[in-house]
């Protein structure tokens, strides 16, 4: 399989067509190079002169991919797998680092609302996005705590020049589907707007019609963006941006055979304030407010309709910043600082807890010849609940010639230790365990041996020092090569992680169940090499080509490999094995590629796009008992996926599209309940 | 020597050799006692799942390679707990927990169980006592890891056993299921546990 893929190498093509023409808001074509992207620095910076790992997905790549949530357009990148955790959440993966380690921004902007560390990414509409910019690698010199993988920033439309247009969508599709959309810019001198609502209604999917659950439950939400624009001048121009979310999912639980059922709301709230300051044509200032609310409320009645279960969950972020970019000949110095305050109210803490921090950024954007840019900064992080973070980056890109250039980078990042970390108190009222946060652990286990309910405590366990911060080095490095119709991006990195939060049995009570905690433990490394190519065969025909090389692995285990090198055979006999049997982390595979073909029949106005997907072999947990994932374990199968999508575009003004994602029905029901078949969808898009 | 020899012979005996990788020299060593497998001693236990635990511990007697009641045992099982027959109680207010007649202690030894021959050192056996288990009674620090709803014996642990008479034995638990399946699941009957033992009779320091 490797080797047909890689025979493939020779085969690349850009995916921007010539479709293009078509649409009215059209953009340059194969001069991805000349794409602007502002999230890996702050500033305007053109994508191929950047010194970091960055991918860009524009408008059209969504709109032809047909797909409707955030989670569908990335999984389909290179480098980036959504994957789900225990609770059954998908978050992104990037470098082998978990969800838990990217941030997700909606227009600079960070989303709160993580259950267990990972945010739903479906919770987001590709309705009104612009274009969506992803830095991979530790991103904590700008954006602080949890950009230690990455980030991901959608940018939504905004209106640019006088205008008054917008779109209407709708798509109905399989498992009773149904995506709406409605999205209006308008600008006229000083003033400009722009609406965007969206409605997503799904009965969820069920890949094993026996068990009254179904994989994903039925379920609606709304979206509602409403942004205002005023220029005051030329120099001062004000955004008010607002966005609504709700959503409501059927709860279902099977408790003791018996069948419960309630529901589960979110509501969110972000909220930007923005002023764009030019004092003169060298320096530009931003003041920025935001603040955001994610509220989850579920409850759960038995089947006597009795109130079993309710849970709540409340976080607010408030967030002043300042942000100033001067430019000093070729160069610009960006500087920032800016408050955080957080606070959580949810079921299983015992208050209201509160975060508060304070940080600044410094970085230098250094431009010494037309070839070298030099790009150097650091974000300095002061925690009530923490230690201080100084979280320092430098990155360089030469610039050979227009065709080729090089580019390196090594960065710091880390993750705080979360809320639920700190302070979570829950005892799962049917198994019967315990979950005390690091911060609260302590008085709670006196508190337990007081009133006798301890067995036993295990020894040298103290909670003395505070709980640190999960830390990383980034190295990438890389390259970009253009020459007519081929592009060709190479990134290897490397990712060592510290401090790796995760929970650990502090206690056993006297009905046998454990008390866990959470502890600073392990040192991962992940390093790999990411691969991405494009080629245009014709006007009409394009193809792109991605692969990623991954390894994940346990420091621990490597070095004290002599713990784990016993593994049970089939006759159940221990077997040694050697520690180059050792696979790495769970739920990470080596290889992932993708292929996109993208057609043009201009005579018919139509857009033709198949994307196919593959996912080597993974582990999802020990098998053979020794613990750790080794080439003897029982792994979850590779798998390819594939996604067609059909645009057809008549007198410029509708778009039909019709479509298949897991075209091949591809499902591994006992192994992956995430993945659902087959999908059919059909849309029909105004626009004007 | 050989009167012990035909003792042991008399046994029932299968045969287990805990295999190595051919490239494993410990592998060569012949066994001078034998392997005797035991299969699905029951061990079960009342309560759990929120409740305060009870239920009479299943006591186990290596020189007679039987459940056995009364004080001559040398470990006992019940649920996922293993208790030595040395030391103090671990819960006093267990009344299903037997009190410690003997001298009993526990080493664990990562090795394969043909390759334990040599007693470990003496500082390395512990007992029970007032709230701490010789074997560890968490998931990955004592005899399993648990996953996945699945109760996994950890490879390569072998308990060295001081009886409660002062001899000594060794064994490795292979499968906490009923029938020993390869591949257990949610629904496999539980607390059935399959092991391999050794017994030395002699005075010798060694299997």
């Amino acid at each position: 399989m490797k080797t047909k893929l890689m025979l493939f190498a020779v085969v690349l093509f850009s995916q921007i067509s010539v479709g293009q023409e078509m649409q009215k808001d059209s953009v340059q074509t194969n001069e991805l190079s000349e794409v602007t992207v502002t999230t890996a620095t702050r500033t305007e910076r053109v994508l191929s002169s950047l010194p970091l790992p960055m991918t860009v997905i524009t408008s059209e790549t969504i709109i032809k991919s047909g797909v409707t949530r955030l989670n569908e357009i990335l999984n389909e990148q290179t480098g980036i797998i959504l994957i789900p955790d225990e609770s059954g959440f998908e978050g992104v993966q990037i470098q082998g680092l978990d969800a838990a380690y990217t941030m997700i921004l909606i227009d600079g902007l960070p989303l709160v609302g993580r259950s267990s560390g990972v945010l739903d990414l479906s919770r987001i509409s590709v309705g009104n996005i612009e274009r969506i910019e992803i830095v991979k690698g530790a991103s904590s010199a700008l954006y602080g705590s949890e950009a230690m993988g990455g980030v991901i920033n959608v940018i939504t439309k905004r209106p640019r020049k006088d205008m008054f247009s917008g779109n209407l969508s709708y798509r109905y599709g399989t498992f009773n589907t149904n995506d709406a959309n409605a999205n209006l810019l308008w600008k006229k001198k000083k003033f400009g707007a722009n609406l965007f609502a969206n409605f997503y209604s799904t009965d969820g999917f069920d890949l094993d019609k026996n068990t009254w659950l179904q994989n994903v439950e039925k379920f609606h939400n709304t979206t509602i963006q409403p942004k205002i624009y005023y220029d005051f001048s030329d120099n001062l121009k004000l955004t008010v941006s607002n966005r609504f979310f709700n959503q409501k999912i059927d709860n279902k639980a099977i408790i003791e055979s018996e069948r419960y059922r309630g529901d589960a709301k979110e509501n969110e709230w972000n909220s930007q304030i923005k002023l764009e300051h030019r004092w003169n044509p060298r320096l530009n200032w931003e003041y920025e407010l935001y603040a955001t609310n994610y509220k989850n409320d579920s409850f759960l009645n038995d089947p006597d309709n009795v109130l079993f279960e309710k849970t709540y969950y409340n976080q607010w972020l408030v967030r002043p910043e300042i942000r100033t970019t001067w430019s000093i000949n070729n160069d610009k110095l960006t500087a920032g600082a800016g408050l955080n305050y957080e606070t959580l109210d949810r079921t299983y803490f015992a208050n209201n807890v509160k975060f508060n921090s304070q940080y600044f950024y410094l970085q230098y954007d250094y431009n010494p010849t037309e070839k070298l840019n030099i790009l150097a900064g650091f974000r300095y992080d002061n925690h009530s609940e923490y230690a201080s973070q100084l979280s320092p980056k430098l990155a360089v890109n030469y610039k050979f010639n227009n065709s080729f250039s090089l580019k390196g980078s090594v960065g710091y990042g880390y993750k705080a230790p979360d809320f639920r970390q700190l302070y979570f108190d829950f005892t799962n009222p049917s198994v019967g365990y315990t979950v005390l946060g690091y911060n609260v652990a302590e008085a709670r286990l006196d508190e337990f041996a007081s009133q006798d309910l301890l067995s036993s405590r295990v020894a040298g366990i103290n909670f003395d020092e505070p709980l640190k911060p999960e830390s990383s080095i980034n190295y990438n490095f890389g390259g970009y090569y253009k020459k007519n119709k081929l592009k060709i991006e190479l990134n290897a990195f490397y990712n060592s992680i510290s401090d790796l939060i995760d929970t650990g049995v502090v206690a056993t009570k006297k009905n046998g169940q454990n008390i866990f905690s959470y502890f600073n433990y392990s040192k991962v490394f992940t390093y790999g090499l990411e691969f991405n190519s494009a080629y245009d065969f014709t006007k009409e025909f394009s193809v792109s080509l991605g692969y990623q090389y991954l390894t994940a692995k346990d420091k621990s285990i490597v070095d004290n490999f002599e713990e784990h090198q016993y593994i049970r055979n089939s006759d159940l006999q221990t077997v040694k094995i050697d520690k180059s049997d050792y696979f790495g982390l769970y739920n990470r595979s080596k290889h992932t590629a993708n292929i996109k073909f993208a057609y043009t029949i201009p005579s018919l106005k139509t857009d033709i796009n198949l994307r196919v997907l593959y996912r080597s072999k993974y582990g999802l947990f020990d098998t053979n008992g020794n613990g750790i994932l080794d080439k003897y374990d029982n792994f979850i199968g590779d798998y390819f996926i594939a996604n067609l999508s059909a645009s057809k575009y008549i007198m410029d003004k509708f778009m039909l599209q019709a479509g298949a994602n897991n075209l091949f029905d591809y499902t591994d029901p006992g192994q992956i309940p995430s993945l659902a078949g087959r999908q059919l969808y059909a849309r029909i898009q105004y626009n004007f | 020597m050989k009167t012990n020899f035909l003792k042991l012979s008399l046994l029932a005996l299968v045969l287990f050799t805990a295999s190595c990788s051919s490239d494993d020299d410990k592998d060569t060593t012949p066994e001078v006692v034998v392997t005797t497998p035991v299969k699905d001693l029951y061990a079960p236990q009342s309560g759990g799942q929120g409740q305060p635990i009870t239920g009479d511990y299943t006591k186990f007697s290596f020189s007679e390679n039987k459940v056995v009641t009364g004080d001559k045992w040398d470990v006992a099982f019940r649920g996922t707990f293993i208790i030595v027959n040395g030391g103090a109680k671990v819960n006093v207010d267990d009344a299903g927990e037997p009190a410690r007649t003997g001298s009993g202690a526990i080493s664990i030894v990562s090795n394969a169980f043909g390759a334990v021959t040599a007693f470990p050192a003496a500082s390395t056996f512990k007992q029970d006592a007032a709230t701490v288990y010789s074997i560890p009674a968490v998931s990955g620090q004592g005899w399993y890891n648990y996953a996945n709803t699945i109760i996994s014996p950890i490879a390569g642990k072998v308990f060295v056993v001081k009886t409660h008479d002062g001899k000594y034995a060794k064994f490795e638990i292979l499968s906490y299921y009923k029938g020993a399946p390869a591949t257990p699941t949610a629904e496999s009957a539980s607390r059935y546990y399959t092991f391999n033992f050794a017994y030395q009779a002699n005075s010798t320091t060694t299997f």
